[in-house]
């Protein structure tokens, strides 16, 4: 544990990780007592002040309908984490459960699950979740589960493996021989060596899934206005370029802050952990 | 490598000089919709735009003033349900074939046929009929005071050239030259289509055998784009490779390229915009429901929102139900205003529970601007308690949904205008009963005395009758309050400077017709 | 060679497979969407009798089974069925819009290797220094912001504040470029237009780069990884011991066992870049695939939706498979062990 508090700290690059997680989490948990504007999440709108570029009032300007873009943003990374919370929360435990049955089990039942895992690789991430989309209509619970069904194979993928190699070591067999049921075995001998790996992945991912839920909202399938949204913000701001760019650049910056933080910390955790993704 | 350079270099150089040689008159313009090249299905502005400048019709509107003046017809007498046409004998499509009765006929037959696009202005007709050569009379089932009008809207179609090239279908017709159409040209326009991509551009080339001749500085060639995103219409333009955007660009935008020295060009007159509301699902199937909407929109931020410079807008406020200008408009002076007040009062007399309400406000994804209507409705709204939704529908969806009142949301917001230019095709198909469930008509209005009126104002014997029933009109309207009445709308595009479009700048030449003012022959580039 | 021929065989054999219940998934996905597909593609002044009959024409009415059926059918002559959007045969859609797709996916691909790997080279020989901190940061950077954002930004720095390269589309208007194969890149050249090519190239430029942006972070740092493995392995020390020239011993001994890792996240990559292509066309206008599949998507044009999709999927099918081979072909130790499940 000290030896991660070190490595942790020991390097710029991680304790600007950790820096940048932490004001995005902060500010998305504090946004009431931080935005400027905190009623300009919802319902405003102020025709005597739209589309200001970054001032005094307005730090990063005002969008076209005069809500401050700063206040939105805030507003914004509360959704964002609270999105990739909820879909690895789901697709992470389905993922492992059908990794480790595949892995340990074998047979038609590897065969199955590992084929169906297949069928869901094969399309790429983004389509998948934009047909799932264009069938549901676009809420932040559908945009949930577009973006679920796209990511628990990857995990299924990854704790597969490792369930593979796992099962033919000493220990395995030892509880084996002993008798114990393989629920026992699944979960209590062999998900422990998973989970370095899997919690590794989760940190990149929560950043990856906010990229994701970012680029279904840019192509119009996101959550509706009012709504603060990072991805919508960029896709309506592109329409103003080059002349309104605070439209689209702030909320850029923030997409990028915000992943670039759980990348940062997710290299670091790689390390820590040793977990081989 | 320093070949490479060099010969790329020097091919660059041959390319510059090459263009200023030729000095081919391009024009370059873009809509946000897909064009449809088959006259039969015309009915937005990208089609329109295709049909007016590749297809001819019997009428023209006069410019700069009311009624039409003759095209491909000579002269034409009648009234009531008889119309004959006397037809030029000159003109000739773009295969080479001349024009006669039996083109007009058939192309009559095939919108009919089709029964797409706009066909539904010939429901009434009950058939064409050729005398002679060049003598087609109308009959109609009964009387339709706009007729004439409604011809401008009647592509003439080269029957022989489709004949040649009809597909598999049922009955002797096959597909109506539907495949054949979506690609080809088989009109007598002043421009014939060159390429067709659907998801890209049409090409179309200067007719020079075109019966009126066409202007020597009109364009030789026109690319009309399609789906170009805003920013890139503006930097486009800004580098002079782009001549007149489309109407969507969002207001900030146009005022952007004012202000480097483009010039705007306008067209309007024609319609309004509308919030439509569902009349036949709750709330708003009660009336004080939807009279305390319409009351509590703000009709003069609207204006803010839309103006683009000090001078131009994409609006100007409207005094009611009719766009102000047309038969039965209220004169200027009455125009709306939001009375908070009366909207509190009309929502206590409503017979549900504003707590209860969650009213879904539609806006059509091509269309920018509305996201930010529906915010500022959104807003007015809550400021007297009522609770809504923003929902986005892309255009295709949007008009497949609002065929049954179940799925049609509770307000939708649409521009409408009078395609032929006359009051009866900008109200009759919103609020006649028999016409709901269209993407014009998202109200599902179903009001005996509107239909009533409405079925007046088309058959009206003179234009005072005429417009007694219109302003009767307006005022049920403005009492049912189907719609929230936004804005009288103006189209306005931006165009580069060396582009001059009288149709579009010069009132006395414009044509009181939607998309009309887009006839390229009519157009110079320096 | 009679092992990776039975490799590709039986590869060949699950991507058959794997496409087949990609069809039946999307498919099924299709047939839900609210809407009815025939009533929006007729517009809203068509009769029920008019929309009937398409209804029925497109089997609308039968049970799913059945018209999945009809497609699989469909679709061993070659047919997938007719667009509504464009109103005409999906495969002529396919046809007319995937050169362009393909064509910047490999461009940003090239872009991807040409890039990546030197960089990840230099951080590998310069393990925790400077130039291996910043070449982190790039490469997280990379893939830390979604393509569309890189799009953005390239575009306003490089195409408004710098009109260094044109906003949009394939090609300048003034070119007239006949289709060959579809690639302009190709057919500017066997055409002999010069300057056409190099106006194509200076179009592909921005859209490709950032598509790219992402792989190349990627790239760079997958080779830095197994490189600085192999550097510190006993035969690079003997090599070293040897007197050795440090770059003959980066090319040779660290670099070819490294190639096997970035391989592999390059066929992973090409899946990404398929997606992401959806993103940067919307930005650029680039006239492609993906622009095509998000218009049908949002028009619930069923067929054009079901084609698209098994069409995306087929090629990066392929492109693993080809990348499989590669490895095999490579590295001969993998040819068993990558035998995956």
């Amino acid at each position: 544990m000290r030896r991660a508090a070190h490595i942790l700290f020991s390097r710029p690059l991680s304790i600007a990780g950790v820096v940048l997680i932490g004001t995005v989490i902060l500010s998305a948990l504090f946004a009431d007592f931080i935005a400027p504007f905190p009623d300009h999440r919802g319902t405003v709108v102020d025709f005597t002040n739209f589309n200001q570029p970054p001032g005094w009032t307005n730090i990063m300007g005002t969008d076209l309908v005069g809500r401050d873009l700063f206040s939105r943003i805030l507003y914004a990374f509360r959704l964002s984490l609270i999105l990739g919370v909820v879909v690895l929360s789901i697709a992470t435990p389905v993922g492992v459960a059908v990794g480790l049955a595949a892995g340990y089990l074998g047979g038609w039942v590897r065969f199955v699950l590992m084929r169906t895992t297949d069928v869901f690789l094969s399309i790429p991430p983004l389509v998948l979740a934009m047909s799932i989309m264009g069938v549901l209509e676009p809420t932040l619970f559908n945009g949930m589960i577009a973006v679920t069904a796209m990511w628990w194979p990857w995990y299924a993928r990854l704790v597969f493996n490792i369930t593979l190699v796992e099962r033919e070591e000493g220990y395995v067999r030892a509880a084996e021989v002993i008798g114990a049921s393989r629920v026992h075995i699944l979960f209590v001998e062999i998900l422990p060596n998973c989970v370095p790996a899997i919690i590794t992945k989760m940190t990149l991912d929560l950043g990856f899934v906010i990229l994701i839920a970012s680029s279904l909202s840019f192509l119009g399938l996101g959550v509706q206005p009012p709504t603060p949204d990072l991805g919508s913000m960029v896709a309506e701001g592109a329409r103003y370029l080059p002349d309104s760019w605070w439209l689209t650049v702030f909320p850029g910056l923030a997409i990028l802050v915000a992943v670039f933080g759980f990348n940062l910390l997710g290299d670091a955790l790689r390390e820590i952990l040793g977990a081989d993704l | 490598m320093k070949q490479l350079a060099r010969s790329i270099l020097g091919a660059a150089a041959l390319a510059a000089i090459s263009t200023a040689v030729l000095a081919e008159r391009v024009l370059r313009l873009d809509e946000v919709a897909v064009g449809e090249l088959d006259p039969g299905k015309a009915s937005d502005y990208a089609d329109s735009i295709l049909m007016f400048n590749v297809y001819d019709t019997l009428v023209l509107p006069r410019q700069g003033g009311p009624g039409h003046v003759p095209h491909l017809a000579e002269t034409w007498e009648g009234s009531g349900s008889e119309y004959v046409f006397k037809l030029r004998s000159d003109v000739k499509f773009q295969s080479g074939h001349p024009m006669t009765a039996d083109d007009v006929v058939f192309s009559l037959d095939r919108m009919q046929g089709l029964g797409q696009g706009l066909s539904f202005l010939f429901a009434n007709v009950k058939s064409a009929q050729a005398l002679d050569a060049h003598t087609v009379k109308f009959t109609l089932a009964e009387p339709y005071a706009p007729f004439i009008s409604s011809l401008v809207r009647l592509p003439i179609v080269d029957k022989q050239l489709v004949m040649q090239n009809l597909g598999e279908g049922e009955g002797e017709m096959g597909d109506w030259g539907q495949s054949y159409l979506s690609d080809n040209s088989a009109g007598s326009g002043a421009y014939k289509v060159t390429a067709h991509n659907p998801q890209e551009e049409t090409v179309m080339a200067k007719n020079s055998a075109y019966f009126l001749g066409v202007g020597e500085k009109a364009p030789d060639t026109v690319r009309l784009r399609y789906g170009l995103e805003a920013a890139t219409v503006r930097t486009l333009i800004a580098q002079g490779e782009h001549d007149i955007s489309s109407q969507w660009l969002p207001p900030e935008v146009k005022k952007a390229l004012a202000d480097d020295g483009n010039q705007l060009l306008t067209e309007g007159g024609t319609g309004s915009f509308y919030f439509k509301m569902n009349t036949q699902k709750a709330p708003l199937d009660d009336i004080n429901c939807r009279l305390a909407l319409a009351n509590a929109f703000d009709y003069a931020s609207v204006l803010k929102l839309i103006a683009v410079t000090d001078e131009i807008s994409e609006g100007s406020a409207t005094t009611g139900a009719i766009t102000v200008g047309m038969f039965g408009s209220r004169p200027v002076g009455n125009e709306l205003m939001r009375d908070v007040e009366a909207a509190k009062k009309h929502l206590e007399m409503c017979t549900y529970d504003p707590a209860e309400f969650a009213i879904e406000i539609s806006w059509i994804a091509e269309v920018p601007l509305e996201e930010r209507l529906a915010l500022l409705l959104q807003a007015n709204l809550s400021e007297v308690g009522i609770n809504s939704t923003i929902k986005k529908i892309p255009w295709a969806a949007f008009a497949g949904m609002v065929g049954n009142p179940e799925n049609t949301p509770n307000i939708s917001q649409i521009f409408v205008t009078a395609v032929t230019g006359d009051p009866d095709t900008l109200l009759y198909g919103m609020y006649h009963s028999t016409k709901a469930g269209t993407w014009q008509s998202p109200e599902h209005l179903n009001d005996l005395e509107v239909d009533a009126l409405l079925d007046e104002g088309r058959i009206g014997a003179s234009d005072a009758a005429r417009e007694a029933a219109y302003l009767a009109l307006n005022d049920r309207l403005m009492t049912i309050a189907p719609s929230i009445y936004g804005f009288d709308s103006q189209a306005v595009f931006v165009a580069r400077p060396g582009i001059s479009v009288p149709a579009l700048s010069d009132p006395a030449k414009a044509f009181g017709l939607d998309t009309m003012g887009f006839l390229f022959r009519l157009m110079e580039i320096e | 060679m009679t092992s990776v021929g039975r490799l590709l065989t039986a590869r060949l054999g699950i991507s058959i497979l794997v496409l087949l219940g990609v069809s039946m998934l999307i498919f099924a996905i299709a047939r839900v969407i609210p809407g009815d597909p025939a009533r929006i593609a007729l517009g809203p002044n068509a009769t029920h009798e008019q929309v009937d009959k398409l209804r029925a024409d497109l089997h609308l009415n039968e049970p799913i089974w059945k018209q999945y059926g009809y497609f699989l059918h469909d679709l061993s002559q070659g047919e997938l069925g007719q667009s509504l959007y464009t109103n005409r045969p999906v495969t002529t859609d396919i046809a007319q819009f995937l050169p362009a797709t393909l064509e910047l996916i490999i461009v940003a691909g090239v872009l991807m290797i040409g890039l990546g790997l030197p960089l990840g080279i230099l951080a590998a020989k310069h393990q925790g220094g400077t130039i291996d901190n910043l070449v982190r940061i790039i490469a997280l950077l990379g893939v830390s912001a979604p393509s569309f954002v890189w799009a953005v930004i390239l575009m306003l720095l490089f195409a408004f504040y710098l009109p260094l390269f044109p906003i949009a589309g394939r090609i300048a208007v003034e070119f007239d470029v006949p289709t060959i194969t579809g690639f302009l890149l190709v057919d500017t050249l066997l055409d002999g237009q010069i300057a056409a090519f190099v106006d194509a190239l200076r179009h592909i430029a921005l859209p490709a780069f950032a598509l790219a942006l992402s792989g190349i972070g990627q790239a760079a740092r997958l080779t830095r990884a197994n490189m600085a493995e192999t550097y510190h392995s006993p035969y690079i020390e003997m090599a070293r011991s040897y007197g050795f020239p440090e770059w003959r011993i980066a090319r040779r001994y660290a670099f070819k066992p490294s190639l096997t890792p970035s391989l592999t996240i390059i066929g992973l990559d090409f899946a990404a870049m398929l997606g992401n292509a959806f993103l940067v066309e919307a930005i650029f206008a680039w006239p492609g695939l993906s622009r095509y599949g998000v218009a049908v998507i949002l028009r619930k044009d069923l067929n054009a939706i079901v084609g698209t999709v098994l069409i995306i999927s087929a090629a990066f099918l392929i492109a693993n498979l080809v990348v499989d081979l590669l490895i095999a072909l490579i590295n001969p130790r993998i040819r068993y062990s990558r035998g995956r499940v």
